[in-house]
């Protein structure tokens, strides 16, 4: 058994280093980090509104390199937010399916907390909806039993094959986050973008 | 290349959908709603107390999407627990087991089921321990603690072990900021008393109280500082039948210290109703014992 748990153990952290390559880091010159998600390797990447609120912002990429973005899209009532960058041959993340996520199913969330770059935490699929008490009866969100903290918004929560499946977006109460799912994202970009 | 890490998601996973289909949305409260677990397919539906707060226009959302309006059978607010009857045959009971095996470190889901589709958090086995009387006096047979998280609507929901059997019911009311279980010994017991008799027992002495600092020597005698003044005593009641007077001092029942009326309401349990009890009490100063035989109350 506890071969089991270390063997798990192993590939807990080889999908969180797998989705670490996609992670990006957002700043704006000033204190406090943001996280973003490499889309596309032409330098296109995903990231929350709330997260480049202030303008100018300067995407740190995986390899070091720091860039300055362009905000090619946002969407508030979504918190979702399109950055283009110049770079090409950047890693990008397979795509999961986030229709087909399954309450108990594990997921990893990835992200800047406090600053900690490059961070894993993982937990469970809650459910799949608005969320409960908060006033946005027609938000489509995933839950998930993970502690979200400031500097994880806008980076990947991936499933357990490493396939992105949403987007790291708030908590709701101390213990649950919230994050924007992948289907949601798509039809963002194509709305924004076509 | 993560063969283990799937495989176990995977079963988590099938393990919330098999028994996710023996949880219900429990609709009889204002706010959001929360869970119930079926108990038999005849309709009859386990939830807790709390979350019952109207008797009437109960709803129950079941697995399949309908929603049937509910009656209630009886509550126990000692241990949370509560019985709803479904206007509904041929439900899905899930598998029940006792909790006997669980080791501190076991992997549990909480399954719950406040909107259409079930819900799930992941945990584990936080504290065992023995059996233990709740703040409002409910004897449960074992306290088990997890360190899950019990999203809004999940309480009344089940706890799920790893092959997805129903270790007990989830509260967040029992005590405060702590996720406990009433594990299925205790709810097997509360359920078929609920069902016979609507109610469960309690303990009636026919006395009114209230709380009394004690003289300075008895504090340091008995450890306490204060006890129950009688200010009235029911001709004919159990107190009165048992020889306690107007104006003594109730210090402890059957053994456990009476500092305040809430200590006597939580001895005043079911399985003390009928037993003979020694009964400690100042008069004239003095500490004395008395024997008592517990009444129950109507």
């Amino acid at each position: 058994m506890a071969n089991l748990l270390r063997q798990m153990n192993g590939e807990l952290a080889a999908v969180a280093g797998e989705a670490r390559r996609s992670l990006v880091t957002i700043g704006n010159g000033r204190s406090g980090v943001g996280a973003g998600t490499i889309w596309h390797s032409d330098g296109l990447i995903l990231t929350n509104a709330h997260v480049v609120q202030l303008s100018a912002p300067l995407v740190s990429l995986p390899d070091g390199r720091s860039r300055p973005a362009r905000i090619l899209a946002h969407d508030d009532k979504l918190d979702l937010a399109a950055l283009g960058v110049d770079a090409s041959g950047l890693p990008t993340i397979e795509l999961g399916k986030s229709k087909q996520l399954r309450p108990g199913q594990w997921v990893l969330a990835l992200g800047h907390p406090w600053g900690v770059a490059g961070a894993a935490t993982a937990g469970v699929i809650i459910g799949m909806g608005p969320p409960p008490e908060m006033g946005w009866p027609n938000r489509e969100l995933i839950h998930a039993s993970l502690r979200l903290r400031p500097g994880h918004s806008g980076g990947p929560m991936v499933d357990t094959h490493g396939r992105l499946v949403g987007i790291n977006t708030m908590m709701a109460g101390p213990e649950v986050a919230l994050a924007v799912p992948l289907h949601v994202v798509k039809a963002f970009l194509h709305q924004a973008l076509a | 290349m993560t063969e283990v890490l799937r495989a176990v998601s995977d079963a988590l996973a099938a393990t919330v959908e098999m028994a996710g289909s023996g949880v219900v949305r429990v609709e009889a409260r204002r706010r959001l709603p929360a869970s119930g677990i079926v108990w038999s397919p005849d309709g009859t539906i386990v939830t807790a107390h709390h979350v019952v707060e109207r008797d009437e226009n109960i709803a129950v959302g079941l697995p399949d999407g309908q929603t049937v309006s509910a009656t209630l059978v009886g509550r126990d607010p000692t241990t949370d627990l509560a019985v709803l009857r479904a206007e509904i045959s041929n439900l899905t009971p899930p598998a029940w087991v006792e909790p006997d095996s669980l080791r501190v470190g076991h992997l549990v889901l909480a399954l719950g089921r406040p909107g259409q589709s079930v819900q799930a958090t992941l945990g584990i086995v936080s504290a065992l321990g023995e059996s233990w009387r709740t703040p409002a006096g409910g004897r449960v047979d074992r306290y088990l603690q997890t360190d899950l998280v019990m999203y809004p609507g999940f309480s009344g929901g089940p706890l799920v072990d790893a092959a997805g059997a129903v270790l007990g019911l989830n509260t967040s009311a029992l005590l405060r900021g702590i996720s406990l279980t009433v594990p299925t010994p205790t709810l097997h017991q509360v359920v078929e008393t609920l069902l016979t008799h609507g109610h469960v027992r309690r303990g009636y002495l026919g006395v009114s109280a209230q709380a009394v600092r004690l003289p300075k020597t008895l504090v340091e005698e008995l450890g306490q500082e204060t006890g129950l003044l009688l200010v009235s005593v029911e001709p004919d009641g159990p107190a009165d039948q048992g020889g306690l007077l107007l104006g003594d001092t109730l210090v402890a029942l059957d053994g456990q210290p009476v500092r305040h009326l809430d200590d006597l309401l939580a001895l005043l349990s079911s399985d003390r109703v009928s037993a003979s009890v020694p009964v400690r009490i100042v008069r004239g100063g003095l500490l004395q014992e008395v024997k008592v035989t517990v009444g129950e109350h109507d």
